[in-house]
C-alpha cells in the first residue's frame, strides 16, 4: 500500500557520520505521524529530506506512488511538502502578509506594482483557514512566539492553492518553545487541517506525541526501529523503544573521587532568568562534574551562560569560591578561571579563518608570554603542540586553520584554549559532543574525566541521558526553567535512562 | 607535492603582493617620468604625503576590528585649527595636547559604539559631522595662523639626513604599531574580534576595551597627520585636510587589509597608502584631462584591490 508520502530505504551520511541508514517509512493520507527518538537519531535529517533541504546518498521518495526528487525547498513546496521550522524562518520586520507569500509567485501584482489590499485579502483569507485573528499587517516581529507558529502553519497551508491538491506538512519539534495551552490551540488545528493534509509530526515529549499522532516510529541510530499504532502503545514502551538500544553498550563508570574539600566550588541560588529559568539552586564541589540536562527550552544552556556572564538580565545568587561572582562579561569570568565550550562551535566557539594554534592561545597564550603584555609565540607554540598531542588532535600542523578540521578535532581544539591556562577552576561545557562521531566523542569524554580527577569543576549540559549518566557525579534534571529531578551520587546508584527522560518530558 | 607547492606560491604571492605592485607601479612612473626618480621628486611627494599615511596607518586599527573609521579626516582637520589656535598660548604644547584630546574623542567613539549598539560607520559619519561642525565654528570659516618658531612644528617640517621628519615619524609609528599588532595580547585579540567578534568575546576578550584602544589610536595618527599639515603650510582652515578621508580608506584596502576585519596590517596599509599615493602622481603626469584622470585611478585601484586581497578567508564579501 502506497500512501501519501512513502520512503524506500532513504540513507544519509554527513562525512564519516551516518545520519540515517535504510529507513522505510509511509505516511497515509489525512494522517498525523509522529517521529520520536533522541538526539542524533536522525530525525531531525529525515525530516530535512523529505523537505527538499537535504538530498538523500540512497533510496527514493514517493509522493502519491510516483517517484520525486526534491533538490530544494522550492521543488518540495511544489509538491506540495511545507516544513514548520523549528528555528522559526520569518522575516521580523515584514508584515504576515508578506512573509506569507514570501516563497511563492506573487498573484496580486498590476503591472509589477504590489496591490496591498489584494494582498492582504489573500492574507486573510489563509488566515481564516486555521482561525487565526491577527491582522495581515501586522509585522511579525510584534506577535508572539505562538502566533509566529500559527503564521508558520498557515504559511504552508497556503501551498495548498497552488499545488491544488493534498498536501504533507512537517512539524520540526513545534511545541519546544509554546507553553500547554498554546500546544492544545496547536493540536486543534492540526485536527482540524487532517482532511487537507497529511502531518508528520517530531517532538520530544511522548505524552504529546502519543496525544496528536494516530501512528509512532521510533528511531534510533539513524535506523527506524519501531513502528506502533496509537491504540496499541503506552508511554513507557515508547520510552523504552528510544533509549533501549543504547543502554545496551553502556560505557564503563568512573569510580566517584572523595571530595577532601568540601567547600562548594560553585553555588547557585535561586537562579532566576526572565523567560527561561526560574529559581534554581545548583552547589558544585572542586573535581566534580553536574551533569545538567534537559528537552530543548529547559533552560539548561541559559544556566551555564550565564554563570558565564554571558546573560544580561538575572536575579538570584552564584558563588564561586564562597563569593559572590561579579561576572558581567565572559572576559570577567574568564579572570576568575571559569571557561565556556559553547554548542554553537562555528560561530561561538572558534575563531575562523585562524589557525589551530592561534585558536588555542587566544585567551590564556598570554600566562605564558615573556613578561606582562608581551607574548612569546615560541613558547606558546611548544604549549599548544603538547596539547595537540595531549588530545590527539588529528591537524597537518598547529598552523593549519581550525575550519578545514573535522568536527571532532575543532571541538578538542576550542577545549584546549581553556587547558593551557594555568587559573582555570570551573569548566562549563554546553552540548560538548554535539555534531561529534562516536570516537571523537569516547576520546572527549577521556578528557573530561582527566580533568575532574586533577580537581577541575565541570558542569556538562548533555545531548542525551546516556551523556551525562556515563560522566556525571551528581545529576540535575531540569524542565521549563525548573529543577525536577537531582540524583547525587550517579556512579553509585546510577538512575536508569527512564529515570531521566520521564523527569525531562 | 604539487598542489602544496603551488598553495605555498600562492601564498608567498598574496604576501608580498602589495610590495610588488608598489615597484612595479613605481617603475612604471618612472619610465614615463623619469623627473620622478630625482631625491628631491621623492622628497617632496613623501613630505606632501606623509599625513595621509599616517591617517591611513591609524585607520588600519578599526578596520581590523571589521570597524569602519569615517571621522579621520575631520579630526584631522578639526586638529589642525585647534593646534594653530592653541599654539598662540600653549606654545610648542599645542600639538601634544591636541594628539591626547583627539585619542580621548576616539576612544569615546570606539567606546559608544559597544555601549549604544551603533554601527561604526554610523557612530563615525556622526563624529564627521561635529569635528567638521565644530572645525568651522571655532575657526570662524576663517585661516588660522600658527605662532611661528614654535620647536615642535619645527621638528616636523624639518628633515633629517635628507628624509622628511613627518615621513620617519610615520616609519616610526606604523613600526611600533605593527610590533604591538604581533607581540602583545592587544594584537591578537584585534585579529581575534575581527575575524569573530562573537567566538573572541565568548573567550573572553573585552571586547569594548579593545574598540576603545583602537578608535584612540586611529583618532590620535589623524590628529598628529593635522599636525603634520599644519608644520607645512602654517595655516590651518576648517577642511584643510577632509580630501583626504577617500585616498586613506583606499590606501587601507589597495594594501590589502580586509573591510570585514581581522586579515591585513599597518605595513600592508603603508604600502597601500604608497600605492594609492604613486596611482595618484601617476594619472597627474599622464596628460589626461581631470575628469579621466578620476575615472583612470578608479580603475587602477579596483585592479589593485583585485589582486591584493586574500578572499579565500573571507566567508562573503560585501
Amino acid at each position: 500500500m502506497t500512501g501519501a508520502l512513502s520512503l524506500e530505504g532513504v540513507a544519509k551520511r554527513f562525512g564519516d557520520v551516518v545520519a540515517l541508514d535504510d529507513v522505510d517509512m509511509v505516511l497515509h493520507e489525512g494522517e498525523v505521524l509522529g517521529l520520536i527518538g533522541q538526539n542524533g537519531s536522525g530525525k531531525s535529517t529525515l525530516m530535512k529530506i523529505m523537505a527538499g533541504l537535504h538530498q538523500p546518498d540512497a533510496g527514493r521518495l514517493r509522493l502519491g506512488g510516483r517517484v520525486v526528487q526534491l533538490r530544494s525547498p522550492l521543488e518540495a513546496a511544489r509538491a506540495g511538502i511545507g516544513l514548520v521550522h523549528q528555528e522559526q524562518s520569518l522575516i521580523g520586520s515584514l508584515t504576515v502578509a508578506e512573509n506569507l507569500f514570501l516563497d511563492k509567485p506573487v498573484t496580486f501584482t498590476r503591472a509589477g506594482v504590489y496591490r496591498w489590499a489584494e494582498m492582504k485579502d489573500q492574507a486573510r483569507r489563509q488566515l481564516d483557514k486555521i482561525e487565526l485573528d491577527i491582522d495581515p499587517a501586522t509585522p511579525v516581529g510584534d506577535l508572539s512566539f505562538a502566533q509566529r507558529q500559527m503564521v508558520e502553519l498557515a504559511k504552508v497551508l497556503a501551498l495548498e492553492e497552488l499545488v491544488g491538491g493534498h498536501l504533507v506538512i512537517l512539524f520540526d519539534e513545534p511545541t519546544a518553545v509554546l507553553n500547554p495551552p498554546e500546544i492544545q490551540a496547536l493540536f486543534a488545528q492540526i485536527r482540524r487541517i487532517k482532511h487537507r493534509a497529511s502531518v508528520v509530526f517530531v517532538s520530544h515529549r511522548m505524552d504529546e506525541i502519543l496525544d496528536i499522532s494516530d501512528r509512532v516510529y521510533v528511531m534510533s541510530d539513524g535506523r527506524n526501529v519501531a513502528e506502533r499504532r496509537k491504540d496499541e502503545v503506552k508511554v513507557d514502551e515508547l520510552y523504552e523503544l528510544m533509549v533501549g538500544r543504547q543502554r545496551a553498550g553502556a560505557v564503563a563508570r568512573r569510580p566517584r573521587a572523595v571530595y577532601a574539600n568540601p567547600r562548594p566550588r560553585l553555588e547557585v541560588r535561586g537562579l532566576t532568568v526572565p523567560g527561561a529559568v526560574r529559581g534554581v539552586d545548583l552547589g558544585l564541589a572542586p573535581g566534580e562534574i553536574l551533569g545538567l540536562i534537559g528537552v530543548h527550552g529547559s533552560g539548561a544552556e541559559q544556566v551555564l551562560r550565564t554563570v558565564f556572564g554571558l546573560t544580561d538580565r538575572w536575579s538570584g545568587e552564584i558563588l564561586f569560591e564562597g563569593k559572590p561572582l561579579q561576572a558581567r562579561t565572559p572576559a570577567a569570568a574568564v579572570r576568575q578561571g571559569i571557561g565556556y565550550l559553547p554548542a554553537e562551535r562555528k560561530t561561538e566557539g572558534m575563531v575562523r579563518n585562524t589557525s589551530v594554534s592561534e585558536n588555542m592561545a587566544l585567551t590564556f597564550g598570554r600566562q605564558h608570554g615573556v613578561a606582562p603584555g608581551l607574548l612569546s609565540r615560541a613558547r606558546e607554540r611548544g604549549i599548544v603542540a603538547d596539547w595537540v598531542r595531549k588530545l590527539a588532535i588529528r591537524t597537518p600542523s598547529i598552523d593549519h586553520r581550525i575550519d578545514k578540521l573535522s568536527g571532532g578535532n575543532q571541538q578538542k581544539a576550542v577545549l584546549s584554549k581553556w587547558l593551557i591556562g594555568k587559573s582555570l577552576k570551573l569548566l562549563l561545557l554546553d552540548h560538548p559532543t554535539r555534531g561529534l562521531d562516536p570516537g571523537a566523542r569516547a576520546d572527549l569524554f577521556a578528557v573530561i574525566r582527566e580533568l575532574a580527577d586533577e580537581g577541575l569543576s565541570i558542569v556538562l549540559v548533555g545531548d542525551t541521558p546516556d551523556e551525562v549518566l556515563t560522566l556525571s557525579d551528581t545529576i540535575v534534571v531540569m524542565k521549563d526553567g525548573s529543577v525536577s529531578a537531582r540524583i547525587n551520587d550517579v556512579q553509585h546508584n546510577p538512575p536508569t535512562e527512564e529515570d531521566l527522560v520521564r523527569a525531562m518530558v | 607535492m604539487q598542489t602544496t607547492f603551488s598553495a605555498v606560491a600562492r601564498e608567498r604571492l598574496r604576501q608580498f603582493g602589495p610590495a610588488l605592485i608598489l615597484i612595479a607601479v613605481f617603475a612604471a612612473l618612472a619610465t614615463a617620468a623619469p623627473g620622478l626618480l630625482r631625491w628631491r621628486a621623492i622628497n617632496g611627494l613623501l613630505m606632501d604625503n606623509a599625513p595621509l599615511l599616517l591617517i591611513i596607518v591609524g585607520l588600519t586599527l578599526p578596520v581590523l576590528l571589521g570597524c569602519l573609521d569615517l571621522s579621520v579626516a575631520a579630526v584631522a582637520s578639526f586638529s589642525a585649527v585647534c593646534g594653530a589656535i592653541l599654539s598662540h598660548s600653549l606654545g610648542s604644547w599645542a600639538g601634544p595636547v591636541v594628539v591626547a584630546g583627539a585619542a580621548v574623542a576616539g576612544g569615546v567613539q570606539g567606546w559608544l559604539i559597544g555601549r549604544l549598539q551603533i554601527p561604526s560607520f554610523v557612530m563615525t559619519l556622526g563624529a564627521l559631522g561635529i569635528f567638521a561642525g565644530l572645525a568651522l565654528f571655532i575657526s570662524k570659516a576663517n585661516m588660522v595662523g600658527i605662532r611661528p618658531g614654535l620647536a615642535f612644528f619645527d621638528v616636523l617640517s624639518a628633515r633629517t639626513g635628507g628624509m622628511p621628519n613627518a615621513f620617519l615619524i610615520v616609519l616610526a609609528i606604523a613600526a611600533v604599531l605593527s610590533a604591538v599588532l604581533r607581540f602583545t595580547p592587544f594584537g591578537r585579540d584585534v585579529y581575534a574580534f575581527g575575524q569573530s567578534e562573537l567566538a573572541s568575546y565568548i573567550s573572553g576578550v573585552r571586547r569594548d576595551l579593545v574598540r576603545t584602544v583602537a578608535f584612540a589610536i586611529s583618532s590620535a595618527c589623524a590628529a598628529l597627520g593635522g599636525m603634520m599639515m599644519l608644520s607645512q603650510t602654517l595655516f590651518a582652515n576648517a577642511t584643510v585636510a577632509n580630501g583626504l578621508l577617500l585616498p586613506a580608506l583606499v590606501g587601507v584596502v589597495v594594501g590589502g587589509t580586509a573591510i570585514s576585519g581581522g586579515i591585513g596590517g599597518v605595513a600592508a596599509s603603508l604600502i597601500g597608502g604608497l600605492i594609492a599615493v604613486l596611482i595618484r602622481v601617476g594619472a597627474t603626469i599622464s596628460g589626461l584631462p581631470p575628469a579621466s584622470q578620476d575615472v583612470a585611478f578608479g580603475i587602477v585601484i579596483l585592479i589593485a584591490v583585485a589582486l591584493t586581497t586574500d578572499r579565500s578567508k573571507m566567508g562573503i564579501v560585501k
